[in-house]
């Protein structure tokens, strides 16, 4: 399927998905785009019922007992109904001022919003439930996941209203809201994690240890992967205008990039070492590797 | 050793070399500003590489620096010298040499020094490379000469080969003038090398600021001429006519004075006088360190004319101008043309008997400056005044016409005249006849007693016919004289030379023309006064008649500098007619005669050669002329002092060009030169590759 009439574009190039205003539209552009191709028969499973399977053990109702399959395999099996196996999924985007940068295009914060609609449009078609939690150094909005096809709108509307701003606290912000979910699903955080990596990963770690799968979109610019400029610069931090510094970035280009390779690497370590599916992802990158990793978790 | 540039007006080109720090300000100043959410890591990286950062960044910018420094330097194109500095290698060559040969020359070096110039000079040439041009010139030149720049060595070393020591002192402004106009040409590489004892006389007339043109930027290299030892130093300082005139086979009496320059006795120095080419007398004198000593000669000349001379000095060892020449024109006999108004018989009652013995004492040919020849007025129109200095009128009436005119014309052109009053003498005649000529206007006689005669009351003794009576005895014997006859005058101008006691004047004296006039309001013989029996008669008339004579007398000459110009009189007839002048090496030229006010004069310059010079007019028309025959050139006094100037002193005299004094010796042992173009052309390149690799890193 042919999600739009404009059939020669990259519809996944972040910088064609900046021209479009409208998140749903943005979402839906990149879900269907996806799903109409590389991934199309894998979203054939999605449209029909899910069910499971599970031997009888004793405790278990006697009218949840699959007769059907007694008679076939002569074994007990219960059959698990749809709203006890559906997904919860938790779309934790930062929205903090880091987030509002972009060297080439699309900002970071678009970039993320994007993706997390894409990620919610999915999830909501795939009828599991879907949340959305934006934060700064405080949690700026708390979508708590449901499985309606209509409550899109309202994660939409959620993603829509907020800009950035305000300093990250990634660290004590995963703690509060690891408290506020009660309900074991998916974790997904967006976010360019320009905090303390230990802090970072201690709030993610608490996630893990109350059962939630974990996955990290680590978003960083191009201009934050390589340093491009030239010249004598004075860099701002977007977060804290008292940060500042003159240096030639020619002169510590490579320096940098391996200040930033070994602050990735550290990160995806941390994270594969408590089972943390991390993914790093440049502005650059079209969207639908991002959401392909999505769905090699989910697969 | 040392560096100087082929092209050092590039060097102004250094200042480019603070261009990279003014970029890197400017740079620093123009910042870009970015927000920038990974700060933080910017700042992790800049902690880390940071001291290895500004190391590297500080060795840019001087490499950056240095390499502007190389460009300007390799334009400037360095030349590295050792020694004294040869003309080898390092670029094309316009040079100049200077080849000090000043009198003093020929005495330094212990008595070398002009040889071992020379030497030094043909080493410079020889040493020329091809594409090298070199002027070479001696200093005793005018300024009028031409020289040019030459590529041709054995042109050169002819030139040099002609160069003789002169007699003068060096113009060393004229030589250094010619030099910085010879190297305003352009040219890649100036030099200025001067080959000089650094005598003090030359240096002492020298002035940086006398030069037309200087180039601070081509500096001057002087190769000093020493010597080993102080050697004994005196010279002729002068010579002056110590007696009365020149006169034939008169005393004539010459006085030398020495003087000692070292600091040692110059001890039994021969001093001998010369004239006409044979030695007069000779005489043995010591002269005190650092003093003066004066030497008299007498001697005789025995033929009239003009005549050189010399005082000449022999000693071994001894250095300094040794010869001073000089020129004597001696007088033959002073002819004077007595006019008796009132002959008589008996010689002693005529009266010129007094006058004309006075003049003539001994009544010999050869014992007297004076030879008078006494005529009676009747032969006055057919008298040939030419042939006579001075005319004396004594007692006579009056004066024919055609005469006057004679007369006025005789004094006009330089001869003298003396009247004598008497009981004769027509004053109206005078008065209307002469009444330009004679200095007073005549009125009536005045005759009373002898035993009531006027004495002599008044002499202006500063006259120069009158000097001679500051002697007390030849004073009284005048002041004694009684006069009780006389004419009664009213002087023309001035006051009379002598005056009797009741005021009236009794000598009078008034210039014409060329010649003078004198009035003597008395008689010649005893007839009006007892003046001829005094012993104050015989000096009074002579000097007078010596100061009549004029210009015409015996004359001595102890000559002019070297260099410096002689200045000629003539008849104003010559004026646009040529003086011949043949110098002492035979060699002559024609000066023109040049009309000046109511003269002619001719103006010798080129006195360059020490010796006597001739001066003649075509036909013989000198002797007429009155002009001298022979003047006589000597070496400047101060050039015989071998004193030199200091280093300190002489670049003070030449600044701001820069001097540097090189030893003679340090120019024999040679030298090298390097270009250091090619090896900054690698630096250069280097630094550019340093550069770039460096720049790379950033």
């Amino acid at each position: 399927m042919e999600p739009m009439a404009d059939g020669d574009k990259n519809y996944f190039d972040p910088k064609v998905l900046a021209g479009i205003a409208n998140l749903y539209l943005r979402a839906r552009w990149v879900v269907e785009g996806m799903l109409s191709g590389i991934h199309r028969s894998r979203a054939k499973g999605f449209s029909v019922e899910f069910e499971e399977h599970r031997e009888y053990s004793p405790g278990d109702e006697i009218r949840r007992i699959d007769w059907k399959a007694l008679g076939k395999f002569d074994r007990y099996f219960i059959k698990e109904y749809e709203d006890e196996t559906n997904l919860r999924a938790y779309l934790l985007l930062d929205a903090s001022a880091s987030m509002n940068y972009a060297s080439d295009g699309i900002t970071k914060f678009d970039y993320a919003c994007t993706l997390t609609a894409s990620l919610a449009y999915l999830i909501l078609r795939q009828q599991d439930a879907a949340g959305v939690v934006t934060f700064s150094n405080r949690i700026e909005n708390f979508i708590p996941p449901r499985a309606k096809r209509d409550y899109l709108t309202q994660i939409l509307h959620a993603l829509e209203n907020r800009g950035p701003g305000g300093e990250t606290d990634v660290g004590r912000i995963l703690d509060d809201i690891a408290g506020q979910i009660k309900r074991r699903g998916l974790i997904v955080l967006v976010s360019d994690l320009l905090d303390e990596p230990a802090a970072i990963l201690k709030g993610l770690r608490q996630f893990r240890f109350k059962g939630n799968d974990v996955i990290v979109f680590h978003l960083l610019d191009p201009a934050e992967l390589n340093l491009p400029f030239d010249g004598n610069i004075l860099f701002e931090d977007l977060e804290a205008a008292s940060l500042q510094v003159i240096t030639d970035p020619r002169a510590i280009r490579a320096t940098y990039q391996q200040v930033v390779q070994e602050f990735i690497n550290d990160m995806r370590k941390q994270c594969h070492d408590n089972a943390i599916d991390y993914q790093l992802i440049s502005t650059a990158t079209p969207l639908d590797q991002a959401l392909a990793s999505y769905l090699s978790w989910r697969g | 050793m040392s560096v100087f540039f082929l092209y050092p007006a590039f060097l102004i080109g250094l200042a480019a070399a603070s261009l990279p720090i003014l970029i890197h300000l400017l740079n620093r100043r123009r910042l870009q500003r970015i927000q920038f959410p990974a700060v933080r890591f910017i700042l992790l990286s800049q902690k880390r590489i940071s001291r290895s950062y500004r190391l590297r960044h500080w060795l840019l910018l001087a490499l950056r620096t240095l390499a502007v420094v190389l460009l300007v330097l390799l334009l400037a194109n360095p030349i590295f010298q050792t020694g004294a500095g040869l003309f080898a290698g390092g670029g094309p060559v316009a040079a100049v040499v200077i080849l000090d040969n000043s009198l003093s020359m020929r005495w330094s070096g212990d008595g070398n020094g002009f040889k071992q110039a020379k030497e030094a000079a043909r080493l410079l040439i020889s040493a020329l490379n091809d594409g090298d041009r070199a002027a070479l010139l001696p200093t005793n030149i005018s300024g009028k000469e031409t020289f040019r720049l030459k590529g041709q060595r054995d042109v050169l070393l002819r030139d040099l080969d002609a160069i003789e020591i002169a007699d003068g002192t060096a113009n060393l402004a004229a030589a250094l003038d010619k030099a910085y106009e010879l190297l305003s040409e352009p040219a890649g590489q100036k030099e200025i090398r001067l080959i000089t004892d650094m005598g003090l006389t030359g240096w002492d007339q020298f002035s940086i600021a006398a030069l037309k043109r200087v180039d601070p930027s081509v500096p001057v290299k002087l190769i000093h001429v020493g010597r080993k030892e102080q050697p004994l130093n005196a010279g002729i300082k002068e010579i002056r006519l110590a007696g009365p005139g020149v006169g034939v086979n008169l005393p004539l009496n010459i006085e030398a004075t020495l003087s000692n320059f070292s600091d040692r006795e110059v001890k039994d120095v021969l001093v001998q006088l010369s004239i006409g080419g044979q030695s007069k007398e000779q005489k043995l004198v010591s002269v005190p360190p650092k003093g003066e000593a004066s030497v008299n000669f007498q001697a005789r000349v025995g033929q009239s004319g003009a005549q050189a001379g010399q005082v000449s000095l022999k000693k071994e060892g001894l250095a300094g101008n040794a010869v001073a020449n000089f020129t004597i024109d001696a007088q033959d006999k002073l002819r004077v043309l007595v006019v008796d108004g009132d002959p008589q018989t008996a010689l002693v009652q005529s009266e010129s008997f007094f006058l004309s013995r006075a003049l003539n004492p001994g009544g010999e040919r050869d014992s007297s400056l004076f030879l008078p020849t006494v005529i009676v007025p009747d032969g006055l129109n057919a008298a040939a005044l030419d042939s006579y200095q001075l005319v004396i009128l004594c007692n006579v009436a009056t004066l024919p016409e055609a005469f006057v005119a004679n007369l006025q014309n005789f004094v006009r052109q330089g001869g003298g005249l003396l009247i004598f009053a008497g009981d004769k003498f027509q004053p109206a005649s005078y008065n209307q006849k002469l009444s330009q000529s004679v200095p007073a206007e005549v009125r009536e006689k005045k005759i009373g007693p002898e035993a009531s005669g006027e004495k002599i009351a008044k002499l202006d003794l500063t006259h120069p016919a009158l000097q001679g009576f500051t002697d007390p005895i030849l004073l009284e014997s005048l002041k004694s004289t009684r006069v009780w006859g006389y004419l009664r005058a009213s002087p023309r101008g001035k006051s009379a030379l002598i005056s009797l006691a009741n005021g009236d004047p009794l000598v009078l004296e008034q210039r014409v023309g060329a010649g003078k006039v004198i009035l003597i309001t008395t008689t010649a013989d005893r007839d009006w006064s007892d003046l001829p029996l005094k012993t104050a008669f015989l000096p009074l008339l002579q000097t007078l008649a010596q100061h009549l004579a004029g210009g015409k007398r015996g004359h001595f000459d102890a000559g002019i500098d070297v260099g410096a110009a002689k200045e000629i009189s003539l008849p104003p007839a010559l004026v646009g007619k040529s003086l011949r002048v043949t110098k002492p090496n035979k060699q002559a030229t024609e000066v023109p005669i040049a009309g000046e006010k109511t003269r002619a004069v001719a103006t010798i310059a080129d006195n360059e050669l020490a010796g006597v010079y001739r001066l003649s007019l075509s036909a013989g028309a000198e002797k007429e002329s009155g002009a001298p025959q022979l003047y006589a050139v000597n070496p400047p006094f101060l050039e015989s002092r071998l004193e030199e100037i200091s280093a300190a002193e002489l670049q003070a005299k030449l600044a701001p060009v820069r001097a540097e004094v090189i030893p003679i010796d340090a120019l024999k042992e040679g030298g090298k030169r390097t270009d250091l173009a090619l090896p900054l052309l690698a630096l250069l390149i280097l630094t550019l590759f340093l550069e770039s690799w460096l720049g790379q890193r950033f």
